[in-house]
C-alpha cells in the first residue's frame, strides 16, 4: 500500500511539473543545429501565428550531442542537423518516424568582428597577423570539417594550424569571433547575416567548390510519430514561408531533395 | 642589574581599570595576587607585549621594552622574556628535545645556558626524545619551564603555572620552581591566586584587585599588614623564615631559629643550618595575658600589641603582634579584647598552635 | 578501449595544468588563507565570500566573463595586450589563470580551517621564545597545518582535473595547449567515439575515487567536503 501511495505521489509531481500539463493545445521540442539560432526564431514565429494555442519549444545545440542525446531517447520531436548524416543514423537505429530531409544547403563564411573581412580570401590566412582563426572542430562539428576541407583546398591547412583555436560548435566559434579573443574565424553564413553580426567587421562568402556540401536535413524522431502538431511543424519547414526566412539567413538548396540521393553524394 | 623592573601601565576595558606603577626587584620571584579578573594575566601579557597597552612603560633593568612616549616597542621575540601557562604550549610537532632546542637556537646571544644542567634540574634527561602527546602533564609542565630556562630570559614571567595540575602533580612541580628560585638569577613574575604557592615560592608581592588599589612589598611585610589582612580571608597569617638549629631525636622535634625567637616543628629531615619557610596562621594564635603553665601549646612567646582591626566577621578582630624582630597576626574574639583589656603597646603571651612547613 | 596518442597528450597537459595550478594555488592561497584566518579586518568577510563564489557559481559565468575579461576589449587582454603577451585566451596559461580562480576555495578553505585550529597560543609561545613573525609562520604554523596542506592539495589537484565548463568556454580546445581530458572526452563522445570516451572517463572516475578515498584515510575528522 505504502509504495502504491509513494508512486502515486511521485507520478502527481510528475504530471503537475510536465509542460504539457497545463497545457490545452499540442507541443513540440525541437532540436535545432547551432546555425539555425537566428533563422529557426523567426520561422517559430511565423508558425505560432497559424497555431496559436500550441507551443514549440526549440534546444539549439551541437549536432553531435543531439544525436547522442536522441540514441538515449532524449524528448525531442524534431531533429535540424548541420549535417543529413545524423538523421540519416537515427533512421537506421530505428528512431525516426519520417525519413530525413534536406531543409537547406550551409554555407561557410570568413568573418571578424573587428576588421572588415569581406575583401579576404582564404589564402590570406597565412599572414601571421591573424594570430587565431576560430573554427569549428572539425572532429564532430559538420562545418569545422567544411572549414577544415577549404582550407586544405585553399593551401593554408599547415600554415594556419597551429593558429586555429575550436568552438565545440559554430555558434560557440562565432563567440569566439565575436568577442575578439579571435581575430578572425570560419563561421556559418547563417550566422553572418543577422543584423548584430552584420553590423561588425565583415564577411567573405567561402566559395562552396572548396567544401563538401553542408547539407542539412531534419527528421521527426520516433517519439513523435503520433504527434499532429511536429508533422504540421515539419509541412511547414517546406512551405515557401519558411523558405523565404531560411533564404534570408543565407541558407540555399532549399528546394527538398530525396533522402537517398543526399546520402549517395 | 640593580635597577630592576620598572612597569607602568593603565590597562581599561569597558567596566575595568587598573593603574600599575611599579618598580620591582632585580632579583627573586614577585608574586601578582589577586582574584581572577583582577588583570594579572593582562598585565604579564602586556610586559610580554603580546598586547600593546598604550601608554605603557616597560623596561627591565637598562633594557626599555616599551616606552610609548618615545614611540617605542620592542616585539615579543625581541623581549628576553620566558612565558609559561597552566597548559605547556609544548610544540606537539617537536620532540621534547626540538622544544628545548626551539628557544636555545633562537636565543640569540652567546648563550652562557648550562643546558646539561637545566635539564639535570627539571629531571627531563630521560623524556628527550619522546613526543610531547606522551608526557604526563607534569613532565609537560617541567619542559615548558626547561624551555623558557634555555631561550636565556631576563624575565621568567609565570602566570598559574600549577593550576592546572592536581595536587599530586602540584607537589612534584613545586619543588622545581623552589630550586629555580634559589639556583637561578632570573627575576620572575609569579601569577596566582593561590596564597599557599605565592607564600612558599614569592619574596616579594603584588596585590590586585583589593578595594583599596595596588599594594606591593616584600611578601613577609605584605602577609603581616593589618589592612591587607581581609584580602587573604581564612588564610591571613605572617611567614616567617628560619634556620634550623637543632633536632631532638627523642620527642621528634626541630628548632627552627628566626629573628627574634624560636619555635619548634615537628622533626624535619634537613640538616642544621637548612632555610625553611613557615606560615603561622592568625586563626592559630591566642593571646594571653599571663604566661600559660599548664598547656598542651608548645610554642609561646611574648609579645607586644600594635594594633588591631576589624575582620569580615564582625565577631573576630586581628591583632597586629610584635616578637621581637618578628611580626605576628592572632585572631581573636571582640569579647576577649575587652576582656583582657587590650590596647596597642599591651604586653602579651603569644599562643601558637601550629605552624604550617610551606613545601 | 586503448588510449590513443592525443588521449595521452590530453592526459599530459592535464597533468602539467593541475601541478602548475595547485603549486601556484599553494604560493598564493597561503597567505590569503592566513590572512583570512587571523586577521580581523572588516574585508575578511568579503574576501572570503568572494573566494568562495566559484563553489556556488556555474562555472559558465566564470568561464563567460573570463571570455569578455581576456579578449582585446576586457581589462586582463587589454593589459596582457599593452605587457606585449598577447591575449589570455585560447593558451595554457589562461587556462591556469581560470583555474586558479575556479580551485581557489577548495585550497583557500582547508587551509583557512587548518590555521584557524592552530589558535593564538603557540605561535605566541614561539614569540617569547625568539621567533619573528616570518620565523613563526615556517617553524609553527606551517608545520602544524600540514593536514590542512594536505587536503588543500588534493582537492586544488583534483578540482582542476575535473574542470570542464571553463575550459570548454575559454580554451579552444587546442591539441597540447588547452584540450584537457574532460574536453577530450566531450569530444570523444561528440565525434560519437565511445570506446575512447569509455577508456579515459573510467579512469577518471577511479583517479578521482582514489584520490578522495585517500584523503578520507588520512583525515578521519575532514567534514567540509
Amino acid at each position: 500500500m505504502r509504495v502504491g501511495w509513494f508512486t502515486g505521489f511521485v507520478l502527481a509531481i510528475a504530471f503537475a511539473l510536465s509542460p504539457t500539463a497545463a497545457h490545452a493545445g499540442g507541443s513540440i521540442t525541437v532540436a535545432a543545429a547551432a546555425d539555425l539560432q537566428f533563422a529557426m526564431n523567426d520561422i517559430v514565429t511565423a508558425f505560432r501565428q497559424a497555431h496559436p494555442a500550441d507551443r514549440v519549444d526549440v534546444i539549439y545545440g551541437s549536432s553531435g550531442q543531439f544525436y547522442t542525446q536522441i540514441r538515449q531517447r532524449a524528448p525531442f520531436d524534431l531533429y535540424f542537423s548541420a549535417d543529413i548524416a545524423y538523421p540519416q543514423a537515427l533512421v537506421k537505429a530505428g528512431l525516426a518516424a519520417s525519413v530525413p530531409r534536406r531543409y537547406a544547403i550551409g554555407r561557410i563564411v570568413l568573418w571578424s568582428a573587428t576588421l572588415d573581412a569581406s575583401k579576404l580570401r582564404l589564402q590570406d590566412l597565412a599572414d601571421p597577423r591573424f594570430d587565431r582563426i576560430a573554427i569549428a572542430n572539425p572532429e564532430h562539428a559538420p562545418y569545422g570539417k567544411r572549414a577544415q576541407q577549404a582550407l586544405q583546398a585553399s593551401g593554408v591547412w599547415g600554415k594556419v594550424r597551429d593558429r586555429l583555436v575550436y568552438g565545440e560548435n559554430i555558434a560557440q566559434t562565432a563567440q569566439f569571433v565575436q568577442t575578439g579573443n579571435a581575430r578572425i574565424g570560419i563561421i556559418a553564413l547563417s550566422l553572418a547575416m543577422n543584423p548584430a553580426f552584420a553590423a561588425r567587421g565583415g564577411y567573405a562568402l567561402i566559395p562552396a567548390d572548396l567544401h563538401d556540401p553542408l547539407e542539412q536535413g531534419y527528421v521527426i524522431t520516433r517519439r513523435a510519430a503520433n504527434n499532429p502538431l511536429a508533422l504540421a511543424f515539419a509541412r511547414f519547414i517546406e512551405s515557401p514561408q519558411a523558405k523565404a526566412i531560411l533564404q534570408r539567413y543565407g541558407f540555399s538548396g532549399t528546394q527538398p531533395t530525396p533522402a537517398h540521393e543526399a546520402a549517395s553524394r | 642589574m640593580g635597577v630592576g623592573i620598572r612597569i607602568r601601565l593603565a590597562l581599561r576595558r569597558p567596566g575595568f581599570a587598573l593603574d600599575l606603577d611599579l618598580t620591582l626587584p632585580a632579583r627573586g620571584i614577585t608574586a601578582l595576587f589577586g582574584p581572577s579578573g583582577s588583570g594579572k594575566t593582562s598585565c604579564l601579557r602586556a610586559i610580554a607585549g603580546l598586547d600593546r597597552v598604550a601608554g605603557a612603560h616597560i623596561a627591565i633593568g637598562d633594557e626599555i621594552w616599551q616606552d610609548d612616549r618615545r614611540g617605542l616597542f620592542v616585539p615579543t621575540h625581541r623581549r628576553a622574556v620566558g612565558y609559561m601557562l597552566q597548559e605547556p604550549g609544548l610544540f606537539p610537532h617537536l620532540s621534547v628535545r626540538g622544544n628545548l632546542d626551539y628557544g636555545f637556537r633562537r636565543a640569540g646571544r652567546p648563550t652562557t645556558v648550562d643546558q646539561a644542567g637545566i635539564v639535570a634540574m627539571l629531571g627531563i634527561g630521560a623524556l628527550l626524545d619522546r613526543r610531547p602527546d606522551a608526557l604526563s602533564g607534569g613532565e609537560r609542565q617541567r619542559v615548558a619551564i626547561a624551555r623558557a630556562l634555555l631561550s636565556r630570559p631576563r624575565l621568567l614571567l609565570l602566570d598559574e603555572p600549577l593550576a592546572a595540575l592536581d595536587a599530586a602533580r602540584k607537589a612534584e612541580i613545586l619543588p622545581y620552581l623552589a630550586r629555580l628560585h634559589e639556583t637561578l638569577a632570573i627575576p620572575a613574575l609569579y601569577v596566582s591566586h593561590a596564597l599557599d604557592e605565592v607564600a612558599r615560592l614569592a619574596d616579594h608581592m603584588v596585590l590586585l584587585g583589593g578595594p583599596h588599589g595596588v599594594h606591593d612589598g616584600p611578601l613577609p611585610q605584605m602577609l603581616a599588614r593589618l589592612d591587607l589582612a581581609n584580602e587573604f580571608a581564612d588564610d591571613s597569617g605572617v611567614l616567617i623564615e628560619g634556620t634550623i638549629a637543632s633536632h631532638d631525636d627523642i620527642d621528634h622535634l626541630s628548632r627552627l631559629d628566626f629573628d627574634g625567637g624560636a619555635i619548634f616543628v615537628a622533626r624535619r629531615p634537613e640538616p642544621v643550618g637548612q632555610r625553611l619557610r613557615y606560615r603561622i596562621h592568625a586563626r592559630d594564635v591566642s593571646l594571653t595575658l599571663a604566661p600559660p603553665e599548664a598547656t598542651s601549646i608548645l610554642n609561646i612567646m611574648p609579645a607586644v600589641v600594635v594594633a588591631a582591626a576589624a575582620t569580615d566577621t564582625p565577631a573576630h578582630l586581628l591583632v597586629r603582634l610584635q616578637a621581637g624582630g618578628t611580626p605576628l597576626l592572632a585572631r581573636i574574639s571582640q569579647r576577649s579584647w575587652k576582656a583582657l583589656q587590650l590596647a596597642p603597646g599591651s604586653q602579651v603571651w603569644a599562643q601558637i598552635k601550629s605552624a604550617a612547613l610551606l613545601g | 578501449m586503448t588510449l590513443a596518442a592525443a588521449d595521452f597528450a590530453a592526459l599530459w597537459l592535464t597533468l602539467k595544468l593541475a601541478c602548475t595550478v595547485t603549486g601556484l594555488l599553494f604560493v598564493l592561497g597561503t597567505p590569503l588563507a592566513w590572512w583570512l584566518a587571523r586577521s580581523r579586518s572588516r574585508w575578511t568577510r568579503p574576501v572570503a565570500a568572494l573566494v568562495a563564489l566559484p563553489l556556488v557559481l556555474p562555472p559558465t559565468v566564470l568561464g563567460f566573463y573570463l571570455l569578455l575579461a581576456f579578449g582585446p576589449h576586457g581589462p586582463v587582454g587589454a593589459a596582457t595586450q599593452a605587457l606585449g603577451l598577447g591575449l589570455l585566451s585560447f593558451t595554457f596559461s589562461g587556462l591556469v589563470v581560470a583555474s586558479i580562480l575556479y580551485s581557489m576555495p577548495f585550497v583557500i578553505q582547508p587551509l583557512r580551517h587548518a590555521f584557524e585550529a592552530i589558535g593564538n597560543r603557540p605561535l605566541e609561545v614561539a614569540a617569547t621564545l625568539g621567533a619573528g613573525p616570518w620565523d613563526r609562520f615556517f617553524s609553527v604554523a606551517l608545520p602544524l597545518a600540514r593536514r590542512g596542506f594536505l587536503s588543500a592539495g588534493v582537492l586544488g589537484f583534483a578540482h582542476t582535473v575535473g574542470e570542464f565548463g571553463v575550459v570548454l568556454m575559454i580554451g579552444g580546445n587546442i591539441p597540447q595547449r588547452t584540450r584537457v581530458v574532460s574536453v577530450q572526452i566531450f569530444d570523444h563522445v561528440e565525434a560519437l567515439k565511445y570506446g575512447q570516451a569509455h577508456a579515459l572517463a573510467g579512469g577518471l572516475l577511479v583517479f578521482s575515487f582514489l584520490v578522495l578515498l585517500a584523503v578520507y584515510t588520512s583525515q578521519p575528522r575532514l567534514r567540509n567536503f
